[in-house]
């Protein structure tokens, strides 16, 4: 028979029996009171374990692949910077030779004297080259030299000295 | 005792230079010094610088003098000056002084040698 004493009609409608208080959580959930039989609900129970453990993989994953494209798509931003200030130097070294290139050119056309010198210098360079290589070491006495020499006396004797040497090496 | 390399060009440079110098006494010098030498070689180029000048008096010491030019002991030197004189583009003034000595030198051996060279130098 049931239980129609003041106690019992306020356990059932305030749901404050025994198994209840010993089940109720030590939530903070303003709900608790009215949830499902006054059972706070700590974990998803609408999901199985092994889906919640797929959910988990997939999401570190998804870091790992959305961390991999932004560390991709950062190295080609720095690719992109290094090869646009490699073509900036080259485009200034280009800037700095041609305008070498024209300074030069406009020195030589009007340093006249200079290109004279050195028209003299290849000249010079251009007689020694057809010089025979023993004339140009030989510092002896040359027979240009003996040809064109009017002292007699002095021929006779330069000719009786070095063949005396001559002779005295034999 | 070697020669040194100098002193052999010193030598060359000065013969073939009064072998090239147009005054007369240049002749005589290479006479006197070079042709008299008792080195071969020198009397080689000697011999040969007085065949190059082409001129008479030159030519009649190579030629006309026993023991020098082609009548040398040495063959090398005779040989060296007869090949020089079968070389000269103007061979007239040399065939004179050869005619010469072939009619009036005095030794025999000197006329033999000029009768050959003249021979030679028909010839070429």
């Amino acid at each position: 028979m049931a239980n129609l004493s003041i106690p019992s009609i306020r356990e059932r409608l305030f749901n404050t029996s025994r198994h209840e208080q010993s089940t109720q959580r030590n939530s903070s959930n303003p709900f608790a009171a009215t949830s499902f039989k006054g059972n706070v609900l700590t974990a998803d129970v609408f999901e199985s374990s092994s889906k919640k453990n797929d959910n988990n993989i997939s999401a570190t994953e998804k870091l790992k692949a959305s961390a991999l494209v932004g560390s991709i798509s950062g190295y080609g931003e720095r690719f992109q910077n290094m090869i646009n200030s490699v073509i900036s130097f080259g485009n200034r070294v280009k800037e700095n030779v041609v305008n070498g290139w024209n300074k030069m050119n406009s020195i030589e056309i009007s340093f006249a004297p200079a290109r004279e010198v050195m028209g003299s210098f290849y000249g010079s360079i251009k007689d020694t080259l057809n010089t025979p290589v023993n004339e140009i070491f030989f510092t002896g006495i040359s027979a240009k030299s003996v040809s064109k020499m009017e002292d007699m006396s002095m021929a006779r004797q330069l000719l009786s000295d070095n063949v005396a040497m001559y002779e005295a090496m034999v | 005792m070697t020669v040194d390399k100098k002193t052999a060009k010193n030598v060359t440079n000065i013969i073939e230079g009064l072998g090239m110098n147009s005054n007369p006494e240049t002749i005589s010098i290479l006479e006197d010094v070079g042709t008299n030498s008792k080195v071969d070689a020198i009397r080689e180029m000697t011999s040969r610088a007085l065949v190059r000048k082409n001129e008479h008096d030159a030519l009649k010491v190579v030629i006309t003098n026993k023991g020098k030019g082609i009548n040398d002991m040495s063959t090398i030197v005779a040989m060296s000056t007869i090949n020089e004189l079968l070389s000269l583009s103007d061979k007239s003034e040399a065939m004179r002084v050869l005619s010469d000595t072939v009619e009036m030198h005095t030794d025999e051996e000197v006329r033999d040698n000029a009768r050959s060279v003249k021979a030679l130098m028909a010839l070429s």
